[in-house]
């Protein structure tokens, strides 16, 4: 066989969006083109995987829309006209702009928005890099719909994720009795780290339990379905809690020794009682009712067992409760029919499961991000932590497994030590600075791997108050988005198969994606963009090596000892297994170390406790509204976000927007299947097909997110979302994008209206 | 004895993701889709039939059934149509003519006109990778891990094993045509 037409087989890791699956994929690779991907072997054969959105990767890589030079605007913003110029002049300009801005109001008003990596590392560390050596400023991307979970996780378990308290044993295919799948879709969004395993669970005899507010495809898999009112979760779980406290079949051992429910609250502010309140020289330590002394005591390892978890105590003239007994009385208003008219869950149901949680010895809960994007959805979660908790069915330590790899992020978090690093504001913070200027100016914006004005909310507002207000938009794209429409400058990325980063996914894997084929055309990778653009403002020395030189910095940790480029070009390494008779203990960095089923630094804020607050626009009694429907944004297999939306192959077994509304809804409304209907509120008109479907529970609606604005007849999900914050949000971490909270309206179409 | 290679598609697995669709048609180039997804008992695909919150959704991937006796193969005038020793029923592209008789013989649907070059085409168990000791590429590219291929004449392949564990059904069982292809049922549900 001659050179040209022998076939090359090369591994990399496809690190979309839907992150934690990462596939392992093998490149065919003839003549310097890729001509067939297919699923990568993986040390367990089980763990090989692939989906259609991975098999359709090539379709991006040759799609004929690639953005094929860098470019600079030419006509007004959004017209989608643009010139062709080189890498040297969009640099020249970058830099001239970056150095006038930074002149007249400081480094910090230039801006770097970044979406989520996906599984990919460095590409990202690279803006950090960036972003810190100039002092400019970070927007963090979790609050487009991803911080409401950390917000929720970081009060009740002191971190920024809940998962290994909740699943992590799961992810390590030990099956529970029970799995209580509560407002995720993994069926379609994460179908192989974890539709498989929940499937796998099933066929060993694992009982399988679906909470949503859709019926999807993996409530199509389990043995009991619970369909709810949108944002009412918090109130479902203080009325499983409810059953569970009448029925004593709460876990008190596991309450007393991991929770802060023993400890004394007081009952004239609401703070948790003091050493120095009971004049006990540990004037800090939390204070708990202990039984064997019949009094008050700081808390103590040994005295944990006798502490009290209910009743009522006066201590030094101060009414106290231990705050698992605030946590009952809390719950002792939400009985299961009170519970039933809230959430529209059958009351029956919400007993039977109750018992199950509390006689059932091995319980997994599983939920993810979609679940806290109302706007309560940091008390939703915590809501369903605290069922967990109470029932003893959270993971406090591992006694088996594998490492969880941990990444070298500091030379990019802090590129220079001792000095300052990047400002930090989070994106729905970032619309104020932008239009308002507070808390101070942004006057410049670089978008890397984020579609803003397809996926942020509130489309409108984007266009008349927050672009205007920019004297510079870069964005790095592969194609002409809604959003690359709006750049001043628009730069050519290439595709994930044609650059190197590092993927520390799927557990208990770490993978590299490698390079397959060079850059097309004249793109390149965000890490090479930016290491072009650094080297013009003086900083070239902290990229050297590039794609390389990256992962090599961001594998630099001893968790990684002995995993390497060359090691890793191979195939997918398994992570460090725990030694045996190891214990990996899983702590809680919270204030008391403890799972705080009580929060004491949200006691001003009313929402110590994981109360239930009703959604701030989805309604809950349509009969009062002008707008009667809530509109959810579920996600669908045929993209990852707004990536694949434009590629034929997947196009052809979904060409376009669709809005679900149930049978009763649509029936009211003489709505009929295939209609063209226009979905609208005070903010905006979208118009698109209907779909009649009892997926959707009545008095909701839902289109999948992602679809490119320009697909829609009118409008698009986003000109429906609000931008309202959540000051709760904004105090514990950063505030969520509340895209499944949204009040809307539905009537058939009617042209030119 | 020979073997009759085919496929056992668990519906108990199935997440309906249509990987096995565009698979296929990537790995054979086709015009058309070849493996198809059926959303069982309802018209438009993936909406469940019930009403909330009382559903089902099931889903059915439709494909060349590989019949041992292919009523196809018996109405191609030219002989382009070959049900091989091992199971699979081929296309000899070259002998097929375009006249489309078998698309009416087929009980199953799933055989397509390919409009470009004037010939069926159609599922081939993907024989050139079979033929290497190979499953098809549907089978390594199921999300949920439903799909199983093996010889149905080994008592002991994986997917004898599971017809014989779990009630597996062929397709139209009373045309005679005995099917390739099985399926497995959706387990019953524990409700609580």
């Amino acid at each position: 066989m001659t050179e040209e037409n022998e076939i090359k087989l090369i591994r990399t890791a496809c690190p979309a969006h839907c992150g934690i699956d990462a596939c392992g994929i093998l490149a065919h690779v003839k003549g310097g083109r890729i001509i067939k991907l297919e699923p990568a072997e993986f040390p367990d054969k089980r763990d090989r995987r692939i989906c259609l959105r991975g098999l359709s990767s090539l379709d991006i890589t040759y799609h004929p829309d690639r953005l094929k030079y860098p470019m600079k605007r030419v006509g007004e913003r959004g017209e989608g006209k643009f010139e062709r110029i080189s890498w040297d002049e969009a640099y020249e300009i970058i830099v001239r702009k970056f150095k006038e801005i930074a002149d007249k109001y400081g480094w910090r008003s230039i801006g770097w928005v970044l979406g989520g990596p996906g599984a990919g590392t460095t590409k990202f560390g690279a803006y950090l890099r960036i972003a810190s050596l100039t002092q400019s400023t970070r927007v963090s991307a979790w609050g487009y719909g991803d911080a409401g979970l950390p917000c929720g996780s970081r009060v009740i378990f002191g971190s920024q994720f809940p998962y290994m308290y909740l699943f992590g044993k799961f992810w390590q295919k030990k099956w529970p009795e029970l799995l209580v799948v509560w407002g995720a879709n993994p069926g379609e969004s994460m179908p192989l780290q974890t539709m498989r395993k929940i499937m796998d669970a099933k066929e060993n005899g694992t009982q399988v339990i679906v909470i949503d507010t859709r019926f999807t495809v993996t409530a199509s898999k389990a043995d009991e379905f619970l369909g709810l009112k949108p944002g009412t979760d918090s109130s479902l779980a203080l009325g499983l809690m409810n059953v569970i406290f009448q029925n004593e079949l709460h876990n008190i051992d596991f309450i007393r020794e991991h929770t802060n429910g023993p400890y004394l609250v007081r009952g004239d502010n609401g703070k948790l009682l003091r050493g120095r309140d009971i004049g006990n020289k540990k004037t800090d330590s939390y204070i708990i009712w202990e039984e064997t002394s019949n009094s008050p005591q700081p808390v103590r390892r040994k005295n944990l067992q006798s502490a009290s978890i209910t009743g009522n105590f006066e201590v030094n003239g101060i009414e106290c409760k231990p705050s698992f007994q605030l946590l009952k009385d809390l719950a002792q208003k939400y009985p299961p029919e009170t519970v039933a008219e809230i959430t529209g869950v059958d009351s029956k149901l919400i007993i039977k499961l109750s018992k199950k949680l509390g006689t059932t010895k091995n319980v997994t809960f599983f939920t993810y991000m979609g679940f806290t994007r109302t706007y309560h959805g940091d008390i939703s979660l915590r809501g369903l932590c605290s069922v967990a908790s109470v029932t003893g069915h959270v993971d406090t330590s591992f006694s088996s497994g594998y490492l969880p790899a941990v990444l070298n992020w500091d030379p990019f978090l802090k590129a220079i030590p001792n000095e300052p690093s990047f400002h930090r504001l989070g994106i729905l913070n970032l619309y104020e600075a932008v239009i308002s200027g507070k808390p101070y100016p942004i006057k410049a914006l670089w978008f890397a791997f984020i579609n803003f004005l397809n996926q942020c909310v509130d489309y409108n507002k984007i266009i008349n108050d927050f672009y205007p207000k920019l004297d510079l938009i870069v964005q790095t794209e592969l194609f002409m988005t809604p959003s690359a429409r709006y750049a001043d400058l628009l730069l050519p990325v290439c595709s994930f198969l044609e650059f190197s980063d590092f993927v520390s996914h799927p557990y208990p894997y770490v993978q590299l994606q490698q390079k397959i084929i060079e850059p097309l055309y004249e793109s390149k990778s965000d890490i090479n963009i930016v290491a072009g653009l650094a080297e013009k403002l003086g900083y070239g020395g902290y990229f050297n090596g590039g794609e390389e030189g990256m992962i090599d910095i961001i594998m630099n940790h001893s968790s990684l000892e002995g995993y390497n480029r060359e090691t890793l070009s191979k195939g997918a390494m398994l992570l460090r297994e725990l030694p045996e008779g190891g214990n990996f203990p899983l702590n809680f960095r919270t204030p008391s170390r403890k799972i705080e089923l009580y929060a004491e630094q949200l006691v001003e804020d009313g929402q110590a406790l994981p109360v239930y607050l009703p959604p701030i626009e989805a309604p809950i009694t349509p009969e009062e509204t002008k707008y009667p429907l809530t509109f959810i944004q579920g996600h669908s297999r045929f993209r990852t976000h707004s990536m694949f939306s434009n590629v034929k192959s997947l196009l052809e077994l979904n060409s376009e927007p669709i809005v679900e509304i149930n049978s009763i809804d649509a029936k009211a409304r003489d709505i009929s299947d295939n209609e063209l209907v226009t979905v609208f509120n005070d903010r905006a008109r979208t118009t698109l097909k209907a779909r009649i479907s009892d997926s959707v529970r009545p008095g909701v609606v839902n289109i999948t997110e992602g679809w490119w604005i320009d697909q829609f007849k009118e409008g698009s999900v986003n000109h429906l979302t609000h931008d309202i914050i959540n000051p709760v949000q904004n105090k514990i971490y950063e505030p969520n994008m509340h895209m499944n909270d949204v009040a809307v309206e539905i009537i058939k179409f009617v042209e030119g209206k | 004895m020979n073997k009759r290679l085919g496929l056992v598609i668990d519906q108990e697995r199935c997440i309906g993701c249509e990987a096995c669709t565009v698979a296929c048609k990537i790995e054979n180039n086709s015009t058309s889709h070849w493996i198809q997804v059926e959303t069982l008992n309802v018209t438009q695909k993936d909406t469940p039939s019930g009403k909330f919150p009382d559903l089902k959704m099931e889903w059915l991937p439709r494909l060349c059934n590989h019949c041992s006796n292919p009523p196809c193969v018996g109405v191609c005038p030219n002989e382009a149509l070959v049900k091989r020793e091992d199971g699979p029923v081929v296309l000899i592209e070259e002998n097929c003519d375009g006249c489309q008789a078998c698309l009416n013989a087929c009980p199953y649907n799933v055989i397509h006109f390919n409009e470009q070059n004037n010939i069926i085409e159609k599922c081939h168990l993907c024989v050139h990778r079979i033929d290497k000791g190979l499953e098809p590429f549907c089978v390594i590219c199921c999300e949920g891990q439903a799909i199983y291929f093996g010889d149905l004449n080994d008592p002991n392949s994986v997917v004898s094993l599971k017809i014989a564990s779990r009630e597996a059904f062929q397709l139209k069982s009373e045309a005679g045509t005995n099917p390739s292809i099985y399926y497995c049922p959706p387990k019953p549900r524990r409700r609580l």
